[in-house]
């Protein structure tokens, strides 16, 4: 009963009707008031000022904004449908800090909850903090109420804090930043601020608005406070024009009291809204009914299992047609009335579209007395999960709603070896290659702006048998601006070592707080002209019961660490909860990132809860030694839709103090993985992966090593695996 | 939709970027016929049961509906239909590859499907924005030539990765052509028509709706 509860709400979708209907519905229906325009400050809004509207659940923009006052960079997220999140990344001129360059770089963060959504009379309310974790120069916090008076027109008004309400913080020239400032939370005077917006037709739209933003900057150790820009804006009156271009892009236009003028640019994904939903892969091979007994009587008598040739024949075929299917057939157990088959996925995100598959090639090739199917997911060579299906219904139930195969199916733990499995000859060793250019971009650093290297890399994976694989990989760059460099010389902000000050003195490599440097020193590894070894381990996957899964990696781990690293999880298949425990021994690689390591060396590692939630939200929590040596936990939070995009934050404190760690006081970072397929409707199991993250310190810095065991065993479980059953008959 | 399709588009051609790779997963693009992945399958495993014959020709010259029409029922010896998708501007000969009880999945050479009960829509797949699957409460009627009204259910892979059922409320009845049995369906402020002919219980020819995204299919009945 409860499985079957499980099943149904995992396979519930919380879209819109409309949404599905796409252009044909008018949108007359009552739905959400989401923005129809971007703020400067990359949110729903006015101009500078807020609103109380929203963007559809999920969505995921990037807006720039330029002026005279500064360029804006945001990253929106619609983490919840009533919260909406900013991460930004700004450059503000006309103001200086330490560097003394004419503008500053600032990070900030901002918050908006909708308290009271837009209903008859109602206006939608919200209340929103803004940089509120950041050195403070965007600091405010505000109330704001939006109404809708014609289907065309909306209108806000609110009342805001700080520099909405033209009264900056007061910046502490010597904070590190990046902890929330909650004393100074909707504290100081308050100013009201209006904007009304008219969306003239479909593509076109005009806004007013009345703020109090004076683009003024206070320091503690500055009696006159520093004007952003040239001037203070001339009047409080700020107008623009935004046009969309389709979906997702859109551009505007602004002035900013009369006398300064703005551009921006927003780009906006849902991961709802994908071009091709359903995929342009090739229609699955359908299900081969059985002939009746009467007209094979030896197939369904099963005494073809007595004959030895038939199941390498079978193995074979069925092995042929898997691969045409983007699958590999690993190995095989017939007898008369049931057979396991072990698969590789290799080519779609959604593990219920490869044993759909598997299932219906099943039917194909199996002789009529085999009933039971068991279809087991592997990963690396190891066992995930089984799904049992009687062949009757797989039959009986083609082409029908997912969730009847969904209910007519057991899923199971899988030991890691079953009786009278065969291995299929030739998949075993198993060698592959690829050669790609590679692009890294530094696009959120604030010391140098957007940095970049460009080059080629060589990666091949031999396989020498189940679970055993060895992995390198090969670059050499080819241009780029990301060059070699020190750290940052303590106490002279702004400044760096050069590579040749810090290779002569090695005490450098240690912080004055007495914190080796584990991260900081990351560009150092940087600016090779001459071909790195990124990753050459060997590693070693096995499964001691049905539901503890291992990892043994050894060699060069990652770009600054070789050694070994072991882990061992506990997932049961039907389990929304999983632990687990890394220990790590590592020393660290020299910047010629060859096989040299320098003096450093470590033995750390953590244990780890894994929770799924409903609703595709899933925490883990680690508890463990750093790499520098520090103690302390990292929490990761993480929305996944069934269309496998993914967005996470995490953060890490340890027992370091701010002072200690240094600027951003702990380390924090945005994740966001985005499957290749979604967007080009090819079936591909590739994602496009990026981790915005605050600064390279060296507190709570974490060991890159490849192949955590979490997510890969979970893609064929419960939570992950019916999420996505919607394909099983794609 | 078209900057959906640019970003689509843009994304690809990172992927295209990557140069070349090679190893024992690659399993696509070798195929010289038509329909080489069920085709093989069908011909290795169950080479002795396996009826009907063997898949048309993929063709260089583009052809009329009518030659090609012409040309699949010389060389294919199965059942074979004929599909014109309106929205995509296209007619192409779609061939039987699966038969399982009164379901048919017809393909095109680019293994694109049709999935028909008795003529009636059931699925279409490889298309992007698939029909999953149909439930129309309607079809007795329709195959009766009977008038009357009935629930539609069509469930489409949705945006989110999640299967999603949409209902219409359809009447059923007589055409203003003779011989033509017409679907009146509304539903999610969509309304959408479907006619039949029918013959002998089995519909011949239709104009059946698939989707919001890929509106109507023609289907012509080459060999039953």
């Amino acid at each position: 009963m409860r499985r079957s509860m499980l099943i149904r709400r995992l396979m519930a979708t919380t879209l819109p009707a409309a949404l599905l209907m796409g252009s044909v519905t008018s949108t007359a229906l009552a739905e959400p008031m989401y923005g129809r325009n971007w703020s400067t400050y990359g949110l729903p809004g006015g101009i500078d000022t807020p609103t109380a509207e929203t963007l559809p659940d999920g969505t995921l923009g990037a807006t720039v904004s330029w002026s005279d006052y500064g360029r804006r960079s945001s990253v929106v997220f619609q983490a919840f449908p009533r919260l909406t999140t900013v991460l930004r990344y700004s450059r503000v001129d006309g103001i200086n800090d330490y560097r003394n360059d004419g503008y500053i770089s600032d990070r900030s963060f901002d918050l908006r909850f909708q308290v009271l959504d837009e209903q008859g009379w109602r206006p939608a309310v919200a209340v929103g903090l803004q940089d509120f974790m950041g050195t403070g120069v965007y600091s405010g916090e505000y109330i704001v109420a939006t109404k809708t008076v014609t289907p065309s027109v909306r209108v806000s008004a609110g009342i805001g804090w700080g520099t909405l309400a033209g009264k900056p913080r007061t910046i502490d020239a010597r904070d590190e930043g990046g902890t929330p400032n909650v004393d100074d939370w909707f504290r100081g005077d308050a100013k009201p601020f209006a904007s009304v917006s008219w969306q003239v037709n479909d593509k076109l739209s005009l806004v007013a608005e009345y703020s109090n933003e004076t683009y003024q900057t206070f320091y503690s150790d500055r009696s006159e406070p520093a004007q952003q820009g040239d001037e203070e804006p001339g009047s409080n009156l700020n107008l623009a024009a935004y046009y969309q271009l389709g979906r997702n892009y859109q551009v505007g236009l602004y002035t900013i009291g009369g006398e300064t003028f703005g551009a921006q640019f927003t780009v906006a994904l849902n991961p709802r809204e994908a071009t091709y939903p359903s995929g342009l892969e090739k229609a699955p091979a359908p299900v081969r009914p059985r002939p009746a007994p009467s007209a094979d009587p030896e197939g369904w008598s099963g005494q073809w299992a007595q004959d030895p040739t038939a199941q390498p024949a079978i193995q074979t075929a069925l092995g042929d047609a898997m691969a045409k299917e983007g699958q590999v057939l690993e190995s095989m157990a017939l007898t008369g009335n049931r057979a396991e088959v072990r698969i590789r996925n290799q080519r779609y995100i959604n593990q219920s579209e490869a044993i759909g598959r598997t299932a219906r090639l099943m039917t194909r090739a199996l002789p009529p007395s085999v009933e039971t199917l068991v279809i087991t997911s592997t990963a690396d060579g190891v066992p995930t999960s089984s799904v049992t299906l009687r062949r009757s219904d797989v039959e009986r139930l083609e082409n029908t709603e997912a969730g009847q195969i969904a209910a007519a199916s057991v899923l199971s733990d899988a030991p890691a070896s079953a009786p009278g499995l065969v291995r299929s000859p030739e998949t075993y060793p198993r060698f592959q290659w690829a050669l790609k250019p590679y692009v890294d971009l530094g696009i959120f650093s604030a010391e140098d702006g957007l940095t970049h290297e460009v080059g080629a890399e060589a990666r091949a994976s031999y396989e020498i048998a189940p679970g055993l694989i060895l992995t390198g990989a090969l670059r050499q760059r080819a241009f780029g601006d990301i060059s070699q460099r020190g750290p940052g010389i303590p106490g002279q902000r702004g400044e760096h070592y050069t590579a040749e000050e810090y290779l002569a003195d090695p005490s450098l490599e240690t912080t004055p707080e007495g914190l080796p440097r584990v991260r900081s020193d990351t560009r150092m590894y940087t600016g090779n002209s001459d071909p790195v070894i990124p990753e050459l381990t060997l590693a070693w996957y096995a499964k001691p019961t049905p539901t503890v899964y291992t990892r043994v990696t050894t060699g060069l781990l990652e770009r600054a660490y070789g050694g070994v690293s072991g882990e061992v999880l506990w997932k049961p298949v039907n389990s929304p909860l999983a632990f687990g425990a890394e220990i790590n021994r590592v020393k660290k690689r020299d910047f010629d990132q060859l096989f040299d390591f320098r003096d450093y060396e470590v033995t750390m590692g953590h244990v780890s809860a894994y929770y799924e939630f409903a609703d595709g939200f899933t925490a883990q929590l680690d508890v463990g030694k750093y790499l520098a040596g520090d103690k302390g936990a990292t929490l990761t939070l993480t929305r996944e839709f069934a269309n496998g995009w993914r967005i996470g934050a995490y953060a890490t404190k340890t027992d370091l103090s701010a002072e200690e760690f240094g600027e951003g006081s702990f380390d924090k970072g945005v994740t966001l993985s985005i499957p290749l397929g979604w967007a080009t409707g090819q079936p591909s199991r590739e994602r496009v992966t990026t981790t915005l993250r605050s600064l390279s310190r060296d507190g709570g810095a974490q060991l890159n090593v490849n192949g955590r065991l979490y997510d890969r065993v979970r893609d064929s479980h419960s939570v992950k695996l019916y999420e996505g059953w919607g394909r099983f008959w794609r | 939709m078209t900057t959906a399709r640019n970003f689509a588009l843009a994304t690809a051609m990172l992927g295209a970027l990557a140069a070349c790779s090679g190893g024992s997963h690659q399993g696509e693009g070798d195929q010289g016929g038509v329909f080489g992945a069920l085709g093989q399958v069908a011909g290795q495993v169950v080479a002795e049961r396996r009826g009907g014959g063997e898949a048309p020709a993929e063709t260089a010259a583009p052809k009329s509906p009518q030659e090609a029409a012409a040309e699949a029922l010389r060389v294919n010896q199965g059942p074979l239909i004929q599909a014109g998708f309106e929205s995509l501007n296209r007619t192409q000969v779609m061939a039987m590859t699966g038969q399982n009880g009164a379901l048919r999945t017809y393909m095109t050479p680019a293994e694109e499907a049709l999935i028909l009960r008795g003529g009636m829509l059931v699925g279409t797949r490889g298309l992007g924005n698939d029909l999953s699957v149909a439930e129309p409460q309607t079809e007795g009627l329709i195959r009766a030539g009977a008038s009357g009204s009935g629930q539609r259910v069509m469930r489409y892979f949705s945006g989110d990765g999640l299967e999603r059922p949409l209902q219409f409320a359809c009447t059923v009845g007589a055409g203003p052509n003779p011989g033509v049995i017409v679907e009146n369906c509304e539903g999610h402020g969509a309304t959408f028509q479907n006619s039949y002919m029918v013959q002998g219980g089995q519909i011949a020819v239709s104009r059946q709706w698939i989707g919001p995204a890929l509106g109507y299919v023609t289907i012509q009945t080459l060999r039953p």
